[in-house]
């Protein structure tokens, strides 16, 4: 058999590409709604940023800057699925950071903002959230090992999930 | 098998690096374009936390605000944190004024003081903002003395000055 050759859709258990394509755009709605209100406060952001005390000074206003944009295209991108493998490891990337960012600080009792989904809320931060951050890590994770592992039609030019 | 993951592993890495590059391009295209630019390394000095929203607002030492409290020149300290916080422990004699009401509770709080008395905010934590929005909200209502001490509930206890619980219900 020659394995270039693209499998048949039907040779997979459909429940495979349905979880997939379901991760696939609930995480890009997650993170486009969550670029949206980082991109329009900079500043904002900024101070969330310094807030997590853990980045040098010298890199905060860098990251409240690209971060959001970043999180944008990662979005766009699992929302119109092309470049998925990238993509996919970019999320997973992120959302390792975020979790390992927020447990590190809830760890050390610090009193922080989330800055997760709004530049500017005050709303404290709870173990709640990290349960979230890891279901949504778990779904990154999938589109990760979808596409190393399970996509079997991924050399076909019109698998984009 | 292994040629197909070795490949995919490569076109996902250059992808990622793509993207981040785009998104940093973005980001500063953006920023230049704003009419509020961040600087892309910015200051988060303490001094410059505290000076960049109002010139008159100071930081207060521990020394200086140390001194004040035991001079009984009638400074007013003030915990900006939830009243739970406050009711944990906080310094003696503080007033609660949490910020997140500050708004319906300002008047309670502030009813039995004048304008020039001193006054000193405080909450915890080096990032912590709401002892600054404090300081801001009072010198807009008129107060024209009013200080910041930085990290103040933790920098408080650990020099051993005085402090007290559950004054309030």
């Amino acid at each position: 058999m020659n394995i270039v050759n693209p499998g048949k859709l039907s040779d997979m258990n459909p429940w495979i590409v349905y979880i997939a394509v379901s991760a696939r755009l609930i995480m890009s709605g997650v993170f486009i709604y969550a670029s949206y209100d980082k991109i329009m406060n900079p500043a904002a952001f900024a101070e969330a940023v310094f807030g997590y005390q853990i980045l040098p000074p010298q890199l905060i206003n860098i990251t409240a800057i690209v971060l959001p944009w970043l999180e944008l295209f990662l979005g766009i991108l699992l929302l119109s699925g092309i470049w998925m493998p990238g993509a996919a490891l970019g999320i997973s990337f992120l959302m390792i950071a975020f979790i390992g960012a927020l447990f590190y600080n809830l760890a050390r009792g610090l009193d922080f903002y989330c800055g997760c989904f709004s530049a500017t809320s005050t709303t404290g931060v709870s173990w709640w959230i990290i349960l979230r951050d890891l279901i949504f890590l778990a779904l990154s994770l999938y589109l990760v090992a979808y596409r190393f592992f399970l996509d079997r039609k991924k050399f076909s030019p019109l698998s984009n999930y | 098998m292994k040629n197909f993951f070795y490949y995919s592993c490569k076109k996902s890495f250059f992808q990622l690096t793509c993207i981040v590059l785009a998104a940093s391009v973005a980001g500063m295209i953006s920023n230049y374009s704003r009419t509020a630019k961040l600087p892309l390394i910015g200051d988060w000095t303490l001094e410059a936390r505290l000076k960049s929203e109002s010139d008159k607002q100071k930081p207060i030492s521990l020394a200086e605000a140390k001194k004040l409290y035991e001079s009984g020149s009638g400074a007013v300290f003030i915990d900006a944190r939830s009243l739970d916080d406050y009711n944990k422990g906080h310094i003696k004699g503080a007033r609660s004024l949490p910020w997140l009401q500050a708004e319906q509770l300002v008047m309670d709080v502030i009813n039995t003081i004048s304008n020039d008395t001193p006054v000193i905010t405080y909450c915890d934590g080096e990032a912590c903002k709401l002892s600054k929005e404090l300081a801001l909200f009072l010198e807009n209502l008129g107060f024209t003395n009013v200080r910041v001490l930085v990290n103040g509930w933790s920098v408080w206890k650990e020099a051993g000055l005085p402090v007290e619980k559950d004054m309030k219900k």
